[in-house]
C-alpha cells in the first residue's frame, strides 16, 4: 500500500515536472530552423520583454499569477497598432510609460508579444 | 373593423413623422458640414495636374536646338512650380516620398529614418520639376528623360487622391500638423533655394506660396469654425506677407534673420498652442520626433534626441540619476576601460576642449604609433544626430560607445575583462549592484550598464544655448554682422541647404533622418588627391554614398577644429575658403559624385568675415566641469597607478 502511494507521488511529480518544462519550451513561436546560438539570443530578449511587460504593462493588460499568465491574446494588427502608437507617441495619456522607455526596451516587449504563444 | 382602421391610421401617422424627422435631420447636416476646405484641396490639385499635362505637351513639341522652345518649356515648368506652391502645404506632409517624385532635389537619395533605423538604408527616387529645370541646362537635352521626370510626377499625384489621404481632410487634425511642417520649412528650406534651382525665383515663389497658403487658412476656417486659425495668428501671418513684400526680391539681400525671429517663430508658437488646445492627434510619421510642448524652433527639445539614459531609461528619480551621472563621469576619465589601462574616453574627447581633441588632425591609435583615419568628433550636440559616427554606422549612443571601447585600434577592450576590472573597484561595484536593481529585465551587469552611465554623463553637455539662440528665443542683442552672416549662410553662401536650422546639422524637417554629403575633401592641404576614406559607402554600398559623410553641426565650431572628416583644415577660414571655391571639384580634384556645387560662391572678404561672425554667435555658454581628483581604488594593486584621463 505504502509503495503504491510512493509510486503515485513520484509519478505525479514526474508528470508535473514534464508538464512544467514542456510548457516553458513551448512558450514562444520561434522561427525555425534556428541555431542554438541564435535561439539563446532570442530567449534572452524574450525574457527581458516578459519582465518589462510584467512590470510596466500588466497592471492594465492581464495579470501574472503563479505558473500561468493571463496576458490578452493580442492579434498581429493590435501589436502593430501598439507599435506605431508608441512610436509616434500618439497616446501620451494611457501609455506614458512607453514614451520613457529606450527603443531597445520597447523592442523587447514587442518581440515578446509577437512571438508569445497564445493561451487558450 | 374600426380597430383595424385605427391601427392603419397610427402607422401612417408614424411614417409621416419619421419622414419629417429625417428631412429635418438631413437638412441640418448639410448646413453644418461645409466642404469648402476639401473642395479647395481638389481644385488646387486639379489645377496643378492640368499644368503638368500642358508641360508635357510643351515638351513633346520641343525642338531641342531652338532657344525659344527651351525657354517656353522653362516657363511651363515655372508655372507648374507656382501651381505646386498652392498644394505644397498638403503634399509634403501627407506623403513625403511621393512628393519627392514631384519636386525632389536629387535623382537618388538613401535614407534611414528614425522609425526604421534598425533596417538597411532605403533607396528613394526623386523626379519632377526641380530636376527637369536643371536638365534644361545640360546640352544636348534628352527629351525622353525630361518627359520621364514629369511622367513620374503625374504618377505620384495619384497617391494624393487615395482615400487614405483625402479622408484626413474631413477632420482638423492633419491641418495643424501640416501647418507646423510648413512653418518649419519656412525657417529652413523655402528661403534657401534647397529645391529651387533658379535663385532668382526663390523670393517670388515664396510670396506666391504665402498667398496660396493664406487661401488654405481661409478655406479651413470656413469648414472648421470650432477649431479656427485664430485672428491673432492671421494678423502675424499677414504681417509676415507684408514683410516679404517689403523685402528685396534677391534672396541674398532678403532678411532671413528678421523673417524667422519676428514672424515664423511666433507663428510656430501659436500653432503649437493650437495643437495642444484642440487636442490634435497624428496618424503621420512626419510628426514622429516633433515635440508638441515647446514654443520655439530654437528650443533644443524641438525633436526627440538620442536616448542618453540607455538601460536606465525608466529611472526618473533625480537623486539616482545624479549617482548614475557621477559614476558615468568617473568612467569617462577612467583608463580601466581600455585594454592596457592607459586610455580613457577623455584621451580623445577632452572634456575641457569641447569633448574633442583640438591639437591633432586625427587621434593616435591604440598602438600609440599610428593615427586613426578620422578626426575626433565633439560629443557636444551629438545627441541631435539620428545616426552616429561620421559614416552613420550606429543608431544609438550606447552602440557607438561599445564600438569604441571594444575596437582594437581605439580602446581594445572586451566585455568580460572590462567588467572584471571595473567590478574590482569597490565604488563601482557598489554602484552597479545598486543600478542593477533599476533594470529588472537585466539578469546581470553588462557593458550596456557601463556605457549607459557614460552616455548619461557626456550627453548632459548638450543642453546649453548660444547668443544666436537667445536672439531668436528672447530677442536679445546680436550684432548686425552676425545677422548679415546668418542671411548669407541661408542664401548665397548656400550653407543652410545642408546645415539646417535649428541645430545646423544634417537633420532637416521633419527631423526624422540624418543627411550625408560628398564634399570632395582632400587627403592633405596640397589638394592633390581626394581623401581615400570611403565614408558612408563602408556601411551602405551605393554609387551615391562613396566618400559621403554625415553633416556635422556648426554649433561651437570655433572650438572644435580641426575640420572635415580627416581634420585636414586647421581653421574655419580654410573651411570657408574650400566651400567658396566649390569643394573638391573647385580645387580640380576628380570627384564624380560631389553633392556640393563645383562652381565658386564668389564671396568677398567682408562676407567671409560676416559668415565667421555668425558661426561664432553659435558658441554655446557651456558650463564645463573639473575632472575628478581621483579614480576608484581597485582590489588589484596593479590597477591603482592609473592616471585620471589616461596616459595618451
Amino acid at each position: 500500500m505504502k509503495s503504491y502511494f510512493r509510486i503515485t507521488v513520484i509519478l505525479i511529480c514526474v508528470i508535473f515536472y514534464i508538464r512544467c518544462t514542456s510548457h516553458n519550451k513551448m512558450e514562444y513561436n520561434l522561427p525555425e530552423p534556428m541555431s542554438a546560438e541564435t535561439r539563446a539570443i532570442y530567449m534572452e530578449r524574450l525574457e527581458k520583454g516578459k519582465t518589462l511587460y510584467k512590470i510596466n504593462c500588466s497592471a492594465c493588460h492581464g495579470i501574472f499569477t503563479k505558473g500561468r499568465d493571463s496576458i490578452p491574446n493580442f492579434t498581429k494588427d493590435q501589436i502593430d497598432n501598439y507599435r506605431s502608437a508608441v512610436l509616434m507617441a500618439r497616446d501620451k495619456k494611457n501609455h506614458a510609460v512607453a514614451t520613457k522607455m529606450s527603443p531597445q526596451q520597447l523592442d523587447y516587449i514587442i518581440m515578446f508579444l509577437s512571438l508569445r504563444k497564445h493561451t487558450e | 373593423m374600426k380597430f383595424l382602421v385605427d391601427k392603419f391610421f397610427v402607422m401612417k401617422a408614424l411614417l409621416v413623422i419619421l419622414i419629417l424627422v429625417m428631412m429635418i435631420l438631413s437638412f441640418s447636416f448639410t448646413r453644418s458640414v461645409n466642404n469648402s476646405y476639401k473642395e479647395y484641396y481638389f481644385t488646387s490639385l486639379k489645377s496643378f495636374k492640368l499644368q503638368l499635362t500642358s508641360l508635357r505637351n510643351s515638351i513633346a513639341g520641343i525642338n531641342i536646338s531652338s532657344e525659344r522652345d527651351i525657354e517656353s518649356v522653362r516657363r511651363q515648368i515655372e508655372t507648374a512650380r507656382i501651381k505646386l506652391k498652392n498644394v505644397d502645404f498638403w503634399l509634403r506632409y501627407f506623403e513625403p516620398n511621393a512628393y519627392r517624385r514631384i519636386n525632389g532635389p536629387l535623382p537618388v537619395e538613401w535614407e534611414n529614418e528614425v522609425f526604421e533605423k534598425f533596417e538597411p538604408s532605403y533607396r528613394r527616387e526623386g523626379a519632377g520639376l526641380s530636376l527637369a529645370e536643371i536638365s534644361l541646362d545640360i546640352s544636348p537635352i534628352n527629351k525622353d528623360s525630361l518627359d520621364g521626370l514629369i511622367v513620374k510626377s503625374q504618377a505620384a499625384i495619384n497617391v494624393f487622391e487615395a482615400d487614405s489621404i483625402t479622408g484626413q481632410l474631413n477632420s482638423y487634425n492633419h491641418f495643424f500638423l501640416a501647418n507646423r511642417l510648413f512653418l518649419l520649412n519656412l525657417a529652413t528650406i523655402y528661403t534657401t533655394g534647397f529645391e529651387c534651382p533658379d535663385s532668382a525665383n526663390i523670393i517670388p515663389e515664396l510670396k506666391l506660396m504665402l498667398q496660396g497658403t493664406k487661401e488654405i487658412y481661409d478655406h479651413f476656417n470656413q469648414s472648421f469654425h470650432s477649431m479656427p486659425v485664430t485672428d491673432e495668428y492671421m494678423e502675424i501671418y499677414e504681417k509676415a506677407m507684408l514683410f516679404v513684400n517689403s523685402q528685396p526680391v534677391c534672396f541674398s539681400s532678403f532678411d532671413q534673420f528678421t523673417f524667422i525671429r519676428d514672424y515664423i517663430n511666433p507663428l510656430f508658437a501659436l500653432n503649437q498652442q493650437f495643437i495642444n488646445e484642440y487636442d490634435v492627434t497624428s496618424v503621420n510619421f512626419n510628426d514622429y520626433t516633433l515635440n508638441n510642448n515647446i514654443k520655439s524652433i530654437f528650443d533644443k527639445s524641438l525633436y526627440t534626441p538620442q536616448n542618453i539614459k540607455g538601460v536606465y531609461s525608466l529611472v526618473e528619480d533625480e537623486k539616482t540619476l545624479g549617482q548614475i551621472r557621477h559614476i558615468g563621469k568617473l568612467l569617462f576619465y577612467d583608463p580601466i576601460l581600455s585594454g592596457n589601462n592607459m586610455r580613457s574616453c577623455a584621451s580623445c574627447h577632452k572634456p575641457t576642449e569641447y569633448f574633442t581633441d583640438t591639437a591633432v588632425r586625427t587621434a593616435l591609435q591604440f598602438d600609440g604609433n599610428h593615427k586613426l583615419p578620422r578626426n575626433t568628433p565633439t560629443l557636444i550636440n551629438s545627441i541631435y544626430n539620428h545616426l552616429l559616427m561620421l559614416d552613420g554606422k550606429h543608431v544609438s549612443l550606447q552602440d557607438q560607445g561599445i564600438d569604441v571601447i571594444t575596437s582594437p585600434s581605439e580602446m581594445n577592450s572586451n566585455e568580460k575583462e572590462l567588467l572584471q576590472k571595473v567590478m574590482s573597484c569597490r565604488e563601482y561595484e557598489e554602484a552597479f549592484k545598486a543600478f542593477l536593481k533599476l533594470t529588472p529585465e537585466e539578469k546581470k551587469i553588462t557593458l550596456n550598464h557601463i556605457v549607459s552611465a557614460i552616455t548619461y554623463y557626456d550627453g548632459s553637455f548638450s543642453r546649453f544655448y548660444s547668443p544666436f539662440d537667445n536672439a531668436m528665443n528672447k530677442g536679445s542683442f546680436v550684432s548686425d554682422e552676425v545677422k548679415k552672416g546668418f542671411n548669407l549662410f541661408m542664401s548665397r553662401a548656400k550653407c543652410g541647404t545642408c546645415h539646417f536650422v535649428p541645430n545646423f546639422n544634417g537633420v532637416k524637417p521633419p527631423f526624422i533622418g540624418s543627411e550625408f554629403e560628398v564634399l570632395g575633401a582632400p587627403e592633405d592641404s596640397s589638394f592633390k588627391t581626394l581623401s581615400a576614406d570611403k565614408g558612408r559607402y563602408m556601411i551602405n554600398k551605393a554609387p551615391q554614398t562613396l566618400h559621403a559623410f554625415r553633416t556635422g553641426s556648426i554649433r561651437n565650431a570655433k572650438y572644435t577644429g580641426p575640420y572635415m572628416h580627416n581634420g585636414v583644415f586647421k581653421n574655419l577660414e580654410d573651411v570657408i575658403e574650400f566651400y567658396d571655391v566649390g569643394g573638391g571639384q573647385g580645387k580640380k580634384i576628380q570627384v564624380d559624385n560631389q553633392t556640393l556645387a563645383g562652381d565658386s560662391l564668389k564671396l568677398n572678404p567682408v562676407e567671409k568675415k560676416e559668415l565667421l561672425a555668425f558661426i561664432y554667435s553659435l558658441n554655446e555658454d557651456i558650463i564645463f566641469e573639473d575632472p575628478p581628483a581621483v579614480l576608484p581604488t581597485s582590489d588589484n594593486r596593479l590597477l591603482n597607478d592609473r592616471k585620471v584621463g589616461g596616459q595618451y
